[in-house]
C-alpha cells in the first residue's frame, strides 16, 4: 500500500499540471477542471494495479483524461458554456495585459470546437507525439493528422475571427 | 492575422496552477463521502440522545398510571429499534473504502440508498404509530393534573408536530438524501465505467 500511494504522488505530480491543463482547456473554468482532474486521478489510483506497461503512463493517464472529460460534460448535461469563458476574460481584463486578453480569446476560440476536437487540439498545443495522440484518441494516424490539420485552420480562424471584433 | 504557432506558444505561455496535492485530493473525494457518513452517525446519535432522555424520564419520575408506563414502553422499544435499523442501515456505507475497493463501495452505496427508502417509506410509518399510540397513553395520566388550555396546547401542537414531520420534514429529509446518494452513485459509477467498459 505504502509502495502504491508513493507511486501515485509521483504520477500525480508529473502529470496533473498538463491534465489540468487539459481539462481547462476542454471546459473553461477551474471548478469543472478540478472536477475532472479529481476524477482522472481517482480512476488512475483505483486502477493502477491494472496498468500493464503497454503504453507510456502518460498516455494511459491522458486517454483516462478524455474518456472522464467527454463522459463528465455529457452526463453533467453541460456544456462548455460561453459564459465560463466570459469568466476568463473578465479576470484576466482586470489584469490589463494584452497577453491575457489573447490567452483569453485563445480560450475562447477553443470553447467554440467540437469536444472532440477540443481534446485533440489541445494535446497538439502541448506538443504530445502524434503517436501518442493517436493512441489516446483512437484515431488511425493518417486519420488524425487531416484531422489536426483541419482543426488547427479552424481555431486559427476563430481565434482571428475574435480578435477583429 | 495570427498563425497557430503564435497560439501555441500563447498556450504554453500560460501556466496553470494545481493546487491540490495527491493526498489532498484523495483527501477531497473522501470528504464527500464521509459527509454522508457524517449525517447518518448524527441520526444515530440523536436517536440515541432520545432514548436516554425517554429512559431518564421513565426512571427519575414517579409515574402511577400503568398507561404511562405502557406508553413509555412503546415509545423507548420503537426509538430503540429504530436507532438499531439506522446503525445496520449505516454499517453497509462504513465497511468499505471507496478509494480501495471501488466496486464494493459502489454497490454498498446503493444498498444503502434502498434501505434509506425502505426505513423512510415503510419502516417510518410503523414509528410514527407508535410513537402516536405511545403518547396517546403517556398523555393519560400526564395531561390530566394539567390546565385545559395548556392540556389543549399541547395536544394540537403534538398533533401539528408529529404532522409536520411526516409529510414536510419527512419528504425535504428523503429528497436531499436522495439527490446527494445520486450523485454520488453517478460519480462512482461514471469513474467505474471506463475500466468496466475499457478504455
Amino acid at each position: 500500500m505504502e509502495e502504491k500511494d508513493r507511486l501515485f504522488k509521483e504520477i500525480f505530480d508529473t502529470n496533473s499540471k498538463k491534465i489540468f491543463h487539459l481539462c481547462y482547456g476542454y471546459t473553461g473554468d477551474t471548478d469543472s477542471a478540478n472536477d475532472l482532474l479529481q476524477e482522472t486521478f481517482l480512476k488512475v489510483w483505483q486502477n493502477l494495479d491494472k496498468f500493464r506497461n503497454k503504453s507510456l503512463i502518460s498516455t494511459w493517464i491522458y486517454r483516462i483524461a478524455v474518456n472522464t472529460c467527454l463522459t463528465y460534460l455529457r452526463s453533467e448535461k453541460r456544456q462548455a458554456k460561453d459564459e465560463l469563458t466570459e469568466n476568463i476574460i473578465e479576470n484576466k481584463a482586470e489584469e490589463f495585459s494584452e497577453k491575457n486578453e489573447q490567452v483569453a480569446l485563445l480560450y475562447k476560440s477553443i470553447s467554440k470546437l467540437e469536444e472532440n476536437d477540443r481534446l485533440i487540439i489541445t494535446m497538439v498545443l502541448d506538443e504530445l507525439p502524434y503517436n501518442e495522440i493517436a493512441d489516446i484518441s483512437g484515431i488511425s494516424e493518417g486519420n488524425l493528422r487531416v484531422k489536426i490539420h483541419r482543426i488547427k485552420q479552424k481555431l486559427t480562424e476563430l481565434y482571428n475571427q475574435h480578435a477583429r471584433i | 492575422m495570427q498563425e497557430f504557432e503564435h497560439l501555441q506558444s500563447l498556450w504554453q505561455s500560460h501556466t496553470v496552477e494545481v493546487k491540490i496535492s495527491a493526498d489532498e485530493m484523495l483527501a477531497q473525494a473522501k470528504k464527500e463521502v464521509n459527509g454522508i457518513r457524517s449525517r447518518s452517525l448524527l441520526n444515530i446519535l440523536g436517536m440515541a440522545l432520545s432514548f436516554v432522555a425517554i429512559a431518564t424520564l421513565w426512571l427519575f419520575f414517579d409515574f402511577q398510571s400503568w398507561t404511562t408506563h405502557v406508553g413509555l414502553t412503546i415509545i423507548i422499544t420503537a426509538i430503540a429499534i429504530s436507532t438499531f435499523t439506522l446503525y445496520r442501515s449505516h454499517r453497509i456505507i462504513s465497511r468499505n473504502d471507496f478509494t480501495v475497493h471501488p466496486k464494493q463501495f459502489l454497490d454498498s452505496l446503493k444498498t444503502y440508498q434502498l434501505s434509506r427508502y425502505t426505513l423512510y417509506n415503510k419502516l417510518y410509518w410503523f414509528y410514527a404509530a407508535a410513537l402516536t399510540i405511545g403518547g396517546i397513553l403517556f398523555f393519560f395520566e400526564n395531561l390530566s393534573l394539567l390546565d385545559m388550555w395548556i392540556k389543549a396546547s399541547l395536544i394540537i401542537f403534538t398533533i401539528f408536530w408529529m404532522v409536520f414531520s411526516a409529510t414536510v420534514l419527512r419528504r425535504s429529509y428523503m429528497k436531499k438524501e436522495k439527490e446527494r446518494i445520486d450523485l454520488l452513485i453517478e460519480k462512482f459509477e461514471r469513474i467505474s465505467e471506463q475500466f468496466t467498459t475499457g478504455l
